[in-house]
């Protein structure tokens, strides 16, 4: 029972795999219908499953494939012609029989789903029996078949007008022949295992009464015997070596295992980040050591070793575009036939590799897009010639790389989109304001095709016009992260680039500081950054808007969207992270740019899952963990957000307004400086906090119980000394203007220097005079 | 033969099955303080418990959501649990711990005041929760009676189970 589970399952996985190469052979064929190559692969790929699904018994699919097959074998001996009609039915047949593996896949037979055959297999009777005769009996064309090749005058006698009887009798008697005749053969043939030897007598012959090759003649025999027979003809035996040196070195190995593999790398890539950023930190410490180039060494070729094995296993989930691809001839040889279309489809690129999970992803949103280039785009015969064109559309589909993106182009010469139409027809559906339509770009009206319900076309057709595709579209490519981009020119026709991140599992991201708070955005969404002053941001509506080149851009801030506690106000400048996705675009404020950095992306587990504008977590080199954004939910709660940021941002500066409000921390282990310290800041008036070594200091700033607006610190100090203290002081992104004044004994220029390299922003030397500290703080805190 | 065969297997299911008898009487929990209070969670539902490190706070989650740490590369959510008992926080101590807790399809991370120790209870002596000890419902899977105080046992898979 096992057994015959195990033989089902390699029957589907060879049956679809099969199929796929069936459609686009098919397509070609008809363009080249006197490709014998073609017709011989394609008359294997039914014969195949015609002889496994017999062993199966799966009747209904047997039957089918055998109607299919004589059909294509008369194609193949050029007594048919495969005009379009016959594709027509031909392309049915084979999609019924996909639909019959679906079942079998499904169902575990071929029954239950009750597909019809008989009115498909009469059809494609009447072809094969076109041509040659017109019996619609079954039996009676095998006759003919049988007949055909045993090259007896008498055979060809017209099998029609015979009763079933006679029909039944010349079956038996030819059948005795053909046994015969086989017998012979055999012994013409004995040991020699060579097929051209036996049959040249036998070929001429045959030659003379019409084309057929020799694999035909056992037909009636079993498939088995047939098979080999097949294999042994000197008609396709050429091409079933090609084949089989063609086929690469493979073995199949469950997604499951990649995925593992994957994982696996990921924790890998972790590693090694944090193996750099301790690298990094030890090659501070112990700066000139000798053991740092040997450690150099091992940290340089463990990442390149990792680099190169993600990169490795990354490919092994690879699939060519093709796998998508392949669909889409016989998809638009439909469609140009459904629509009375004269539409031809140039593929390029189908050789780029993309990781399996998007490649599943990525053939719904190109069906629609193809689809409504066919119908909307492509105008029809006349019109094109009215207009100057060539009376064949043309639809390109490009796929090729771009750095760590995959670039999917679809062109068409058709119509092109007409900005003013989609932006009336959007009016109408009450989706913008005339105000919006108005001020908005070209380019923002051709992103309004991807909104739901909107269609400029006129008729709703079989083929669209309702307006649902586009918006899967749009849905599918920003699950992937990645970016639609619409260009069009009204008469000249359309280009869709839709723009998509190679792997999905790990990522470039760029890592903001929102706050106290760090971030990763995926690079791929990532358009620019670009730095600007808080008088260029504007408010329309009560939005934030920034006016970048001609273009206007929304803006938010980032720790708005994310409820990140304001503990520092940013200053006079702020970045602005802008952020594309589908056809949307969005300026993202942040306070800071940490850098770009290979991440991987790690899920939140069920507990947090689900959250919005976070698409996961990941574990930063040191140690940290980063959320990621998820930048289209990050799109959405923009819109939900009403914060003034100019408004916002003046409020926070200066809550301090009488010197008593403002707060200096003096550090130092002896308490008679400290009290002199404490003494030359009375005339301030400033609340003074006193620490007696570097680590007390740094706990009361974390704690961040006080808001300190200036720290007094000597150098020489018990557990964590001067230097250190503001090291550390200036890893928090809140303290980076915070004024630290070095008050010490230590005069030499070198201790100057490294005062100013760990972020003293004043060096004050012992003694001196009270005044002197005053003036110094005074300016720091600007009293 | 066949019944010869019976007889070692069925011995041999007896001595399988004795010791887990013995044991279904004795329960054994690690007890913890949040507050005055002081709980208990078996001890195999607990993977581990760690001395708090950094983590990362999550946004648009409920206030006893802390975040999420990293253990040893994976990413796990950290709940207070003074929080989700609406008690006031305080501030960490030298005694502060995370308890990280396994569940079917869940783990996370609990910050408690204090551990107390590994604690084993006959299942008689355990009660069931009275009507109104707790705000949240479901919670407690039953009263510990001990010699000298009560624990409150929680359920594991219901403080692993989203609720927001």
């Amino acid at each position: 029972m096992e057994d015959i589970q195990e033989i089902l399952e390699d029957f589907l996985v060879e049956a679809f795999e099969l199929i796929e190469q069936l459609d686009q052979n098919l397509v070609e064929l008809e363009n080249n219908p006197d490709d014998l190559e073609l017709l011989n692969s394609i008359f294997r790929v039914a014969h195949t499953i015609k002889g496994s699904s017999s062993f199966l018994n799966f009747d209904i699919l047997t039957g089918l494939t055998h109607h299919m097959e004589d059909v294509l074998n008369k194609a193949r001996h050029g007594d048919l012609k495969l005009t379009p009609e016959v594709m027509d039915v031909v392309l049915e047949s084979i999609d019924l029989m996909k639909s019959l593996l679906h079942a079998i896949r499904d169902n575990g037979n071929d029954t239950s789903v009750g597909i019809d055959i008989t009115d498909i297999c009469r059809r494609l009777d009447i072809i094969s029996n076109g041509e040659t005769m017109p019996a619609s009996v079954v039996v009676a064309e095998e006759v003919d078949e049988s007949a055909v090749p045993s090259s007896e005058e008498e055979d060809n006698t017209d099998y029609s007008k015979l009763s079933d009887k006679e029909v039944e009798d010349e079956i038996e008697r030819l059948l005795k022949v053909r046994k015969e005749e086989d017998r012979k053969r055999r012994e013409n043939t004995g040991a020699t295992k060579a097929a051209a030897v036996p049959t040249p007598s036998f070929e001429s012959l045959k030659d003379n009464s019409d084309n057929d090759s020799d694999d035909e003649a056992p037909k009636v025999a079993e498939p088995v015997a047939r098979r080999s027979v097949g294999s042994e003809s000197s008609n396709t035996a050429p091409a079933k070596k090609e084949s089989a040196s063609a086929m690469e070195q493979t073995i199949r190995v469950e997604v499951k295992r990649l995925d593992h593999l994957m994982n696996l790398i990921g924790e890998l890539v972790l590693g090694k980040n944090r193996l750099l950023k301790i690298y990094d930190d030890v090659e501070e410490r112990y700066e000139g050591e000798k053991f740092l180039e040997e450690l150099n060494q091992v940290v340089s070729s463990i990442s390149l070793v990792t680099t190169d094995l993600q990169i490795a296993v990354m490919k092994t989930r690879m699939l060519p575009i093709a796998k998508v691809f392949n669909k889409f001839p016989r998809m638009v040889r439909d469609l140009s036939r459904e629509l009375g279309k004269q539409i031809e489809l140039e593929i390029s690129g189908e050789d780029t590799e993309l990781d399996k999970s998007i490649v599943e992803e990525i053939g719904d949103p190109l069906v629609h897009i193809i689809r409504n280039s066919c119908d909307h785009g492509i105008e029809d015969g006349a019109t094109r010639r009215a207009n100057g064109k060539p009376e064949s559309g043309l639809i390109q589909l490009k796929a090729y790389n771009e750095g760590n993106h995959i670039v999917i182009e679809i062109t068409d010469d058709g119509k092109g989109l007409d900005p003013d139409l989609l932006r009336t027809k959007a009016i109408e559906k009450g989706m913008i304001t005339e105000r919006e339509a108005d001020s908005m770009s070209d380019k923002e009206a051709f992103a309004l095709i991807f909104r739901p319900s909107l269609s400029t076309a006129k008729v709703v057709t079989n083929v669209s016009g309702r307006g649902v595709g586009m918006d899967v579209v749009k849905t599918n490519i920003e699950k992937l992260n990645g970016i639609i981009d619409v260009d069009s020119e009204v008469g000249q026709g359309t280009v869709i680039k839709l723009k998509i991140p190679l792997t999905l599992a790990i990522i470039q991201a760029l890592l903001v500081g929102a706050q106290e708070e760090y971030y990763a955005i995926p690079l791929a969404s990532v358009l620019e950054t670009v730095r600007i002053p808080l008088d260029e941001i504007y408010t329309i509506e009560g939005k934030n808007v920034l006016r970048l080149r001609d273009e206007v851009l929304s803006l938010v801030r980032l720790s708005d969207i994310f409820g990140v506690k304001q503990v520092y106000e940013g200053g006079e400048h702020t970045y602005v992270v802008v952020i594309g996705l589908a056809e949307s675009k969005l300026g993202v404020v942040v306070d800071t740019l940490v850098g770009q950095e290979e991440i991987v992306i790690k899920s939140l587990g069920d507990y947090l899952q689900g959250i919005e504008g976070i698409a996961g977590a990941t574990i930063r080199g040191d140690g940290r963990v980063t959320l990621i954004v998820d930048v289209a939910a990050l799109m959405n709660l923009a819109k939900g957000i009403t914060v003034d940021i100019r408004a916002s941002a003046e409020t926070v500066v200066k809550t301090k307004t009488v010197p008593s409000d403002y707060i200096v921390l003096a550090v130092d282990d002896s308490a008679m400086d400290r009290n002199i310290m404490k003494k030359s800041m009375e005339p301030i008036g400033v609340k003074v906090l006193e620490a007696s070594n570097g680590q007390e200091a740094l706990n009361m700033l974390k704690s961040a119980e006080y808001s300190i607006d200036a720290v007094l610190i000597d150098i020489e100090m018990p557990r964590m000394d001067g230097y250190t203290l503001a090291g550390e002081i200036r890893k928090y992104s809140k303290y980076k203007n915070l004024p630290l004044i070095a008050v010490t004994s230590r005069t030499s220029k070198s201790d100057r220097l490294r005062g100013v390299e760990s972020g003293m922003s004043e060096y004050i030397t012992k003694p001196y005079s009270p005044e002197y500290l005053e003036s110094v703080v005074r300016k720091n805190i600007k009293l | 033969m066949n019944d010869k065969l019976n007889q070692i297997l069925k011995k041999q299911q007896e001595q399988v099955d004795e010791p887990h008898k013995k044991e279904d009487d004795v329960i054994q929990l690690v007890g913890f303080i949040i507050g005055q209070e002081e709980y208990a969670v078996p001890i195999l539902s607990i993977q581990e418990i760690i001395k708090p490190i950094e983590y990362t706070r999550v946004p648009s989650v409920p206030t006893y959501i802390l975040g999420v740490f990293n253990l040893r590369g994976s990413v796990i959510p950290l709940i207070d649990l003074r929080s989700k008992f609406k008690m006031d926080p305080v501030k960490v101590t030298e005694d502060t711990r995370y308890i990280v807790m396994k569940g079917h399809d869940n783990t996370a991370g609990f910050v408690i005041d204090r551990l107390t120790e590994a604690i084993r209870i006959k299942s008689s002596r355990i009660g069931p929760p009275p009507e109104t000890i707790h705000a949240e419902k479901g919670l407690v899977y039953g009263i510990g009676m001990r010699d000298d105080n009560i624990l409150t046992i929680l359920k594991v898979e219901q403080l692993l189970k989203r609720d927001f």
